[in-house]
């Protein structure tokens, strides 16, 4: 039953995808050819949906019935208006079809192979999901806004920024279907790739190329895994390529209504990954090219907006930064830490590698690193150079070209899926009518890209089999999920911890499977701050190591200020103050509630140097550089002698000085002495941290064998404070006793 | 340029101080070492010890300094204390003997002869402390350097540290 519900569900998506897209393409006046249809109109009809479904999630009314009357209707207006039919098969023109033996044989064995991958692309995506993100945040996303029955402000992942654009098409598929559902209506957008591709090659009178180009698509073990998996990678590239494949319709006729289409599309690229957004730049240029005039360009950018807007919006209302998880330095706000972004996207422009030379072999044979194989065939990628010789080729060339571009933003295998519909045309035209070696290259690509064979040479993330069992629920779906730690782990959480309670981890669990909130230790400011005040209570070096006094001579000051002067050595290093305290007489100021506390960066981090804690710091969470600040107003005139920084260890290269004001209200250094002592903090720091994460509704933690201070967590968790709920499939739930946290313990 | 706007006007306006956190007690330790420059040692200073720290290590002592600490044990401790006889106060008092103490159970009595660094350890029977008990160490001097103008405050030794060390204790 659960395997028909999912098949219905993503059906049921699919179709109504396809009578939107139909519908509208009839009313933009497209003239699509039979084999062109279904591809082309699915993915405009998904752009268009994702916006209604957008619509529904922000009026908070995203219930099952809302969501089938909504497929419903797009199902029947293309019905009701007869837009849902396929038009007659015409011969194209400028088809050129191979003599009658040899096309029978190109077709037996293109159809062989198609089928072949047809079959395990299926069962896979049909099977229980359990991929990395697909189970983790793209339907954890969808769950949780479908348990709201619309957006949540989440402000603790910062993956949920993202813009959502082709998970929205899998609220609906989820609401009905459940988890598969969502993989499904992404296959679905894996054979609409490979049905534009192989239009487009028949559109251009390269019907072969077209047809083998297609399958080196569809064959790629990473778009083989990613299509099959609740991603989106390959709903971005079918996007993606429907952008240009519209503006090739529009560029046939000059008919500005496809406009409409290419720039809403363009639009959805946003939606779907923000740099597919480099498709509206493509676009623009080259209707910008071809007409010498800027009106058909602004219709293209002004129908884009209308899908990108929303999601623009989105992250403006929610987290005040409209281009989050990026531009944190231009947008600063509490949820996303510059250093966090900065550090992740340097991250991905490398995955460790330390050589990007490297990139091809990795990229097509190796794929461990990158996460990923393209297959060995695209080491001919070069064979595309071939296509600068002919205009249809260069028309490919410049979108691969904008696209690759974006790659290098994050080098991860299935960041070049967007590419492969251009560069696998690119490659191939030239071969066309060379039909023996096109049937060469695609047995070749074949063999080496399935399964059995993949795992002689590589160990990169592919499919590894059929698993019709586990899609058809012979096998039941909580005994093959069951098989995988990262559920059981879902379902430890989902056992032990009440609703409404929040959990954190420190790498991560299958959110999709639980409905309690998981705060992951990287992905938010809350995350970084309760894993920051864990990390202080086990490592020694990240603990208070260090007072740095000024000396002051006895007067009376009203603001004082501590300016940063030295230079971070190496980029993760911040500038962090455990507590700031300021003394007159041997006595510590009392912090009075008139006090004015000040920042930067990170100015909502600075009571953390103002809390009597020394398992919380404010921190920079920039690089540490000059110029950086932290300041006390204290609202009249005190007398203070010493002005005490609380430092960490590891902080080597933070260097201060002391400002205060004039009587213009001025900042002006003080000249005066400084004092340096190593400090040790006779507390329990572990208690202290723990004592933080509760205030900040963090009772339970979720922590594996194998990560970082999960031994001291084990060893010490009576210290911290916490009880072992339960310790299963390589990992342990922790739970808080709010009893050890009051009364606390004597101040000395 | 909106955007950019946009993103200034996100910056909060000043906080005022938050509230207080209270002190966590840290588990009972097997030993500790005192030294005069922890940012803790204060609290656990009993008598004529120095509030004033000098060159970031030390302290004066008065005749008796005295400590009190937590041990969870009372298996396999020391008595270890690192201090200096101060040639400035040797002119005046002359050689000295240090009586060493636990719980004022006289550990051991030592005399020096000669102005300089200085370390004693000695092992401290079991049965002078309870474990998960506070003990108190002390180390006392029979002669202490007086100051010529009248009311200064008479200076006993130099002290760097003092405490309890397991032996045998893993290095973490």
């Amino acid at each position: 039953m659960k395997a028909l519900a999912a098949l219905a569900a993503a059906a049921f998506t699919v179709m109504a995808c396809y009578g939107l897209g139909a519908l509208l393409a009839a009313r933009l006046g497209a003239r699509l050819r039979r084999d062109e249809k279904f591809p082309l109109a699915f993915v405009l009809g998904a752009a268009v949906l994702h916006l209604a479904i957008f619509a529904v999630m922000a009026l908070q009314i995203a219930y099952k019935p809302v969501l089938i009357a909504m497929l419903s209707g797009c199902v029947a207006a293309a019905l009701a208006t007869g837009d849902w039919r396929l038009p007659v098969a015409e011969d194209a023109e400028r088809d050129r079809p191979l003599p009658g033996a040899i096309r029978y044989l190109f077709g037996i064995i293109f159809g062989i192979v198609a089928a072949a991958f047809t079959v395990l692309y299926l069962f896979n995506a049909w099977a229980p999901e359990i991929s990395p993100d697909g189970s983790s945040y793209h339907l954890g996303l969808v769950s949780r806004y479908l348990r709201a029955h619309g957006f949540e402000r989440v402000t603790t992942n910062m993956l949920l920024t993202f813009s959502e654009g082709v998970e929205m098409l899998y609220v609906p598929a989820f609401a009905i279907g459940r988890h598969s559902a969502a993989a499904l209506v992404h296959f679905a957008f894996l054979i609409a790739l490979a049905l534009a591709v192989l239009a487009y090659g028949k559109r251009i009178g390269k019907p072969q190329a077209g047809a083998a180009a297609a399958l080196l698509v569809y064959l790629s073990p990473i778009v083989g895994i990613d299509g099959t998996a609740a991603y989106t990678d390959v709903a971005t590239a079918a996007i993606m390529f429907s952008v240009f494949y519209w503006i090739q319709l529009w560029d046939e006729n000059r008919d500005s209504r496809l406009l409409i289409a290419a720039g809403l599309l363009a639009g959805y690229c946003y939606a779907a990954k923000y740099t597919a957004f480099v498709m509206l730049v493509y676009a623009v240029g080259f209707v910008a090219w071809r007409t010498r005039k800027w009106r058909p360009a602004v219709l293209l950018v002004g129908w884009s907006l209308t899908m990108a807007v929303p999601w623009i919006a989105k992250d403006w209302i929610y987290v005040r930064n409209p281009v989050a998880p990026f531009a944190n330095q231009w947008f600063p706000n509490p949820y996303l830490y510059v250093l966090i972004e900065k550090l992740w996207t340097a991250r991905m422009r490398t995955y460790g590698l330390t050589n990007l030379w490297t990139l091809p072999l990795e990229v097509t044979i190796r794929g461990e690193a990158t996460q990923g194989l393209l297959g060995p065939v695209f080491l001919a990628a070069p064979l595309a150079l071939l296509a600068l010789w002919s205009r249809e080729g260069r028309k490919l060339l410049i979108p691969c070209a904008l696209v690759l571009i974006t790659y290098f933003g994050n080098v991860g295998t299935r960041f070049l899926i967007p590419c492969l519909p251009f560069l696998s045309l690119a490659m191939l035209i030239a071969l066309e009518g060379i039909a023996p070696a096109l049937a060469l290259l695609i047995v070749f690509h074949a063999v080496t890209s399935w399964p059995t064979v993949l795992m002689r040479y590589t160990h990169a993330w592919s499919l590894s089999g059929i698993p019709y069992k586990a899609a058809l629920r012979i096998i039941p779906e909580e005994e093959y999920l069951g098989a995988h730690p990262e559920y059981q782990w879902a379902r430890m959480v989902e056992r032990n911890v009440p609703p409404g309670k929040l959990v954190f981890t420190l790498s991560g669990l299958p959110d999709a499977y639980t409905t309690r909130e998981v705060l992951i230790s990287y992905w938010g400011g809350l995350n970084n701050d309760v894993g920051d005040a864990l990390n202080m209570g086990w490592i020694k070096a990240w603990q208070p190591a260090r007072l740095s006094s000024f000396i002051l001579p006895d007067s009376k000051y009203r603001r004082l200020r501590v300016v940063q002067t030295g230079t971070a050595t190496i980029p993760d290093e911040q500038w962090n103050i455990h507590e700031m305290r300021l003394y007159h007489g041997g006595s510590e100021l009392p912090r009075r509630p008139e006090w004015r506390l000040q920042a930067s960066p990170n100015p909502w981090g600075v009571q953390r140097a103002f809390d009597n804690s020394e398992a919380t710091r404010w921190r920079s969470w920039e690089t540490l550089r000059p110029g950086m600040w932290i300041a006390i107003d204290l609202g009249r005139d005190e007398a203070v002698d010493r002005v005490q920084l609380e430092l960490s260890g590891d902080e080597w290269d933070a260097k201060m000085r002391l400002e205060t004001t004039d009587a213009q209200g001025r900042w002006v250094a003080l000249d005066v002495p400084t004092e340096e002592r190593t400090v040790r903090y006779s507390g329990s720091l572990r208690r202290a941290a723990t004592y933080e994460a509760h205030l900040r509704g963090v009772d339970y933690f979720l922590i594996k064998d194998d990560d970082f201070g999960a031994s001291d967590y084990a060893e010490w968790s009576g210290d911290w404070g916490w009880t072992r709920l339960e310790h299963a499939h390589g990992a342990s739930l922790y739970k808080v006793n709010p009893q050890q946290l009051s009364p606390p313990g004597v101040n000395p | 340029m909106c955007g950019l706007l946009c993103g200034c006007g996100n910056l909060p306006e000043p906080y005022p101080p938050p509230a207080q956190r209270p002190f966590f007690e840290a588990p009972a330790e097997a030993g500790r070492i005192l030294n005069m420059s922890d940012a803790d040692a204060e609290p656990h200073f009993v008598q004529d010890i120095d509030t004033a720290l000098q060159g970031n290590t030390w302290r004066w002592t008065g005749k008796r300094p005295t400590i009190h600490l937590h041990p969870n044990t009372n298996q396999k401790l020391l008595y270890s204390i690192d201090f200096a006889i101060a040639g400035s106060t040797f002119q005046q008092t002359g050689p000295v003997t240090l009586s060493f103490f636990v719980n004022d159970h006289l550990l051991d009595r030592v005399r020096y002869a000669a102005p300089d660094r200085r370390r004693f350890q000695k092992p401290v029977p079991a049965e002078w402390l309870e474990p998960g008990e506070n003990v108190t160490l002390a180390a006392e001097i029979d002669k202490v350097w007086t100051p010529p103008q009248p009311g200064g405050k008479p200076l006993g030794f130099i002290l760097v540290a003092l405490g309890l060390e397991q032996q045998d204790a893993e290095q973490k």
